[in-house]
């Protein structure tokens, strides 16, 4: 019968049109030619940020559009959590903004995927304005060029609770600066307090390794290394403190989140944050506020960690200039240094951490963490390895937990650790 | 001139012609939805099972590899281990406490409707907000616990040990699917005749005799699909876990459900999509599986 099998043929057309457009977006725009007018409309996506800074970014792009005539920015901000995903149905469905805030993680696989635009190509010319190392922050290995302008770098500071401290026994004002100090400090802390108070509510992290001065990767890039001698020692230690008492019981399980909480309520020590965090036990936490101590990182290297943030240009957008000179102008010295004055970030640009800002004392507990963490960036190293993925973080907290839980011995869970990390490193 | 009047029950002309479309018209926006979210993604998981395809990057047919390398997957065994266990352990009591709970909140008392009320409120809530709220229940310092010191037992590691924290979260899964399933009983219950049961007791059976004589061959058959449904969702379990656990599924891993490990494996930036396809795969023969188990024992048991 003709017709109901030509309308069968129409519900199937009509099945399938919707689904073509699920595809992988096309390649529409894309060059790294950026010295065309800037000009368009783009898109500029960031996490997180709207909350506290909307006037600033509002700010920002009023005054982008006023320099460029004939643009138009869209600003997208999306929740911290869950931010990888977005990114990856965007890329996926070919929507993904033409300007982007991103990590050297989150940049590699898109610049894997041909999604982020070479800057040494298209913005090569701006390289000198930013700090060297900053820049080659977002490198890739196996790929040549730099795939994110350099935004804002961050340290945080360990915050301890003195009063925590004075109990157990310790000098209130002589926190723990090494691995040794800690281990040292956080046993007394577990036998003094019966097992009550646990210094720490974290498990070792990658940057855990790279502070003791564990090679994380071999020299060529090509394999990970976190399994040698001193791995194994570091791993070693963390067990005797969980044994002890030293970590919090459900350190195995903790999210940064959860150990904060654990920290606010005086359940751990010791925790790392950030100057924002002494707003928040200001107000949450006043007593804790009282007794806070804030120290360096703990670090065997003498190189604390550095977390960086970057902004990078859709290969594919329509407007390459456009999308290229906003992401500069986002990340350029003067931008970055007021942004720097709103919210507790160090521009990543040469020469600006020599402000006064960031090197004049005014007695005040936030200068002296600003202070601090500014001079201790001038050397600090981004321990994360770029092409270290969540399925690779994944795997090695969980073998990190078997060997804390004595399931395995601190070489054998890091050996699995580092088979797992390869396999996924090499199915690209 | 009266008209002889024609009793047809043909339609007009004009509705014939069009009679052949309609059903299609009427069914187009439905089958739309149904292949552009049911069919698409599932033909799609399918063939993507087979590839090696990454979040972003294409795949390559690679043939039954994802599922010859799951075989070697510890983390695939837990995962099959725990939804299993998690079938074991939450369908039995969603089979039978809802139905004594039915029972209970049956009867016309003053008052029921709030107790009613209060034993559905769960369903609705939200499960992230339900997630939580157990969390700081049986957090090391929340309020279980703290009962639990006062009374000399001690703290007891809910979240932190693989198992209790595992029947921890069936208690929740338990807990807030206890209203649901005892709004199908009460309906079911509702249809058992009571001349049944009053004959039952002038023949002299007592409650219990007349539950199981009465009141339990007449809801079977909603007993039945209530094990379906909880069996499917039990085995399908991602969010009391994935809350009470956190996104790693407990320590080291240990309490992971499949659903959570094809969540972990295939998203992100650097998702294996083709191997967590794989996964869903298993997810679906098995849940195919249970249905048909289930459903079978129903029909067995049929007189």
């Amino acid at each position: 019968m003709p017709t109901p099998r030509r309308a069968l043929l129409a519900a199937a057309v009509a099945l399938v049109l919707p689904l073509s457009a699920c595809g992988s977006g096309g390649d529409g725009g894309g060059s790294t030619d950026a010295s065309g007018k800037v000009e368009g409309n783009i898109t500029f996506e960031t996490w997180n940020l709207r909350a506290n800074f909307k006037s600033y970014f509002e700010g920002l792009i009023a005054d982008f559009e006023k320099k460029y005539p004939g643009t138009q920015v869209k600003w997208i901000d999306q929740p911290a959590e869950g931010y990888a995903d977005k990114l990856s149905a965007d890329a996926g469905g070919g929507t993904l903004p033409d300007v982007v805030n991103v990590s050297p993680d989150l940049v590699a696989p898109l610049a894997r995927a041909g999604l982020a635009m070479d800057l040494d190509k298209a913005a090569g010319t701006y390289k000198s304005e930013y700090l060297q190392g900053a820049w080659a922050s977002h490198q890739v290995p196996g790929l040549s060029g730099t795939y994110a302008f350099p935004w804002y770098l961050n340290t945080g500071p360990l915050f301890y609770n003195k009063a925590l401290f004075r109990e157990a026994g310790l000098d209130p004002d002589q926190a723990p600066r090494t691995y040794d100090e800690l281990f040292a400090d956080a046993l007394q802390m577990a036998r003094k307090s019966g097992g009550k108070v646990a210094t720490l509510a974290n498990v070792p992290t990658i940057e855990d390794f790279g502070r003791y001065g564990v090679p994380l990767m071999n020299q060529q890039g090509s394999a990970f290394a976190f399994n040698d001698t001193k791995g194994v020692e570091l791993l070693t230690k963390y067990k005797q403190l969980y044994d002890a008492g030293a970590l919090d019981p459900q350190a195995l399980t903790a999210t940064p989140e959860s150990s904060g909480k654990k920290f606010l309520t005086g359940a751990v020590a010791m925790n790392p944050g950030s100057a924002l965090d002494l707003g928040n036990f200001k107000k949450n936490a006043p007593s804790l506020y009282r007794n806070i101590g804030i120290t360096d990182q703990i670090t065997s290297t003498g190189h604390v960690n550095m977390y960086v943030m970057g902004v990078m240009v859709n290969s594919r957008t329509r407007h390459t200039p456009a999308a290229v000179a906003f992401a500069h102008f986002v990340t350029d010295a003067q931008n970055q240094m007021s942004f720097a004055k709103k919210v507790a970030i160090f521009p990543s640009t040469a020469g600006s951490l020599n402000d006064p800002y960031f090197t004049k004392e005014d007695g005040t507990d936030e200068t002296r963490v600003r202070i601090a963490a500014a001079k201790s960036l001038k050397n600090a190293v981004n321990y994360t390895p770029v092409l270290f993925s969540d399925q690779m973080k994944t795997a090695l907290r969980n073998e990190v937990a078997k060997a804390l839980q004595g399931k395995e011995s601190p070489k054998q869970a890091l050996d699995n650790a580092v088979k797992a990390a390869d396999r996924l490193l090499q199915q690209g | 001139m009266a008209v002889p009047l024609r009793v047809t029950n043909r339609p007009p002309a004009r509705i014939r012609r069009q009679l052949p479309h309609s059903p299609w018209l009427f069914a187009a926006p439905g089958l739309l939805v149904t292949g552009a979210f049911v069919l698409y993604p599932f033909v799609s998981t399918l063939v993507n099972s087979f590839t090696d395809r990454r979040t972003l990057l294409p795949g390559r047919f690679v043939g039954l590899a994802n599922f010859r390398e799951l075989l070697h997957d510890d983390m695939f065994w837990t995962g099959l281990r725990n939804s299993t266990l998690y079938v074991l352990g939450v369908v039995p009591a969603l089979v039978v406490l809802p139905l004594l709970l039915a029972l209970l909140v049956q009867k016309n008392i003053p008052g029921i409707t709030f107790f009613r009320s209060a034993f559905y409120t769960p369903v609705v809530a939200s499960i992230v907000v339900v997630g939580l709220i157990w969390v700081w229940l049986l957090d090391e310092r929340g309020l279980v616990n703290s009962l639990l010191q006062a009374i000399g037992i001690g703290r007891v590691g809910f979240l932190s040990d693989q198992w209790l924290l595992l029947l921890s979260a069936m208690a929740v899964t338990v807990w807030k699917g206890l209203g649901y399933y005892m709004i199908i009983y009460l309906a079911a219950l509702a249809d058992v005749p009571r001349e049944l049961h009053e004959a039952a007791a002038v023949d002299g059976a007592g409650p219990l005799r007349r539950f199981l004589t009465v009141t339990v061959p007449a809801v079977r058959s909603t007993m039945v699909l209530v094990a379906a449904l909880s069996s499917v969702a039990a085995f399908k379990v991602f969010s009391e876990v994935y809350l009470m656990a956190g996104p790693d599924g407990g320590p080291a891993g240990e309490d992971t459900t499949l659903v959570m490990l094809v969540q972990r494996t295939g998203t992100g930036l650097t998702g294996r999509v083709g191997y967590a396809s794989a996964l869903s795969v298993v997810v679906f023969l098995v849940t195919v599986a249970l249905m048909l188990l289930v459903l079978r024992t129903d029909r067995r048991e049929e007189p």
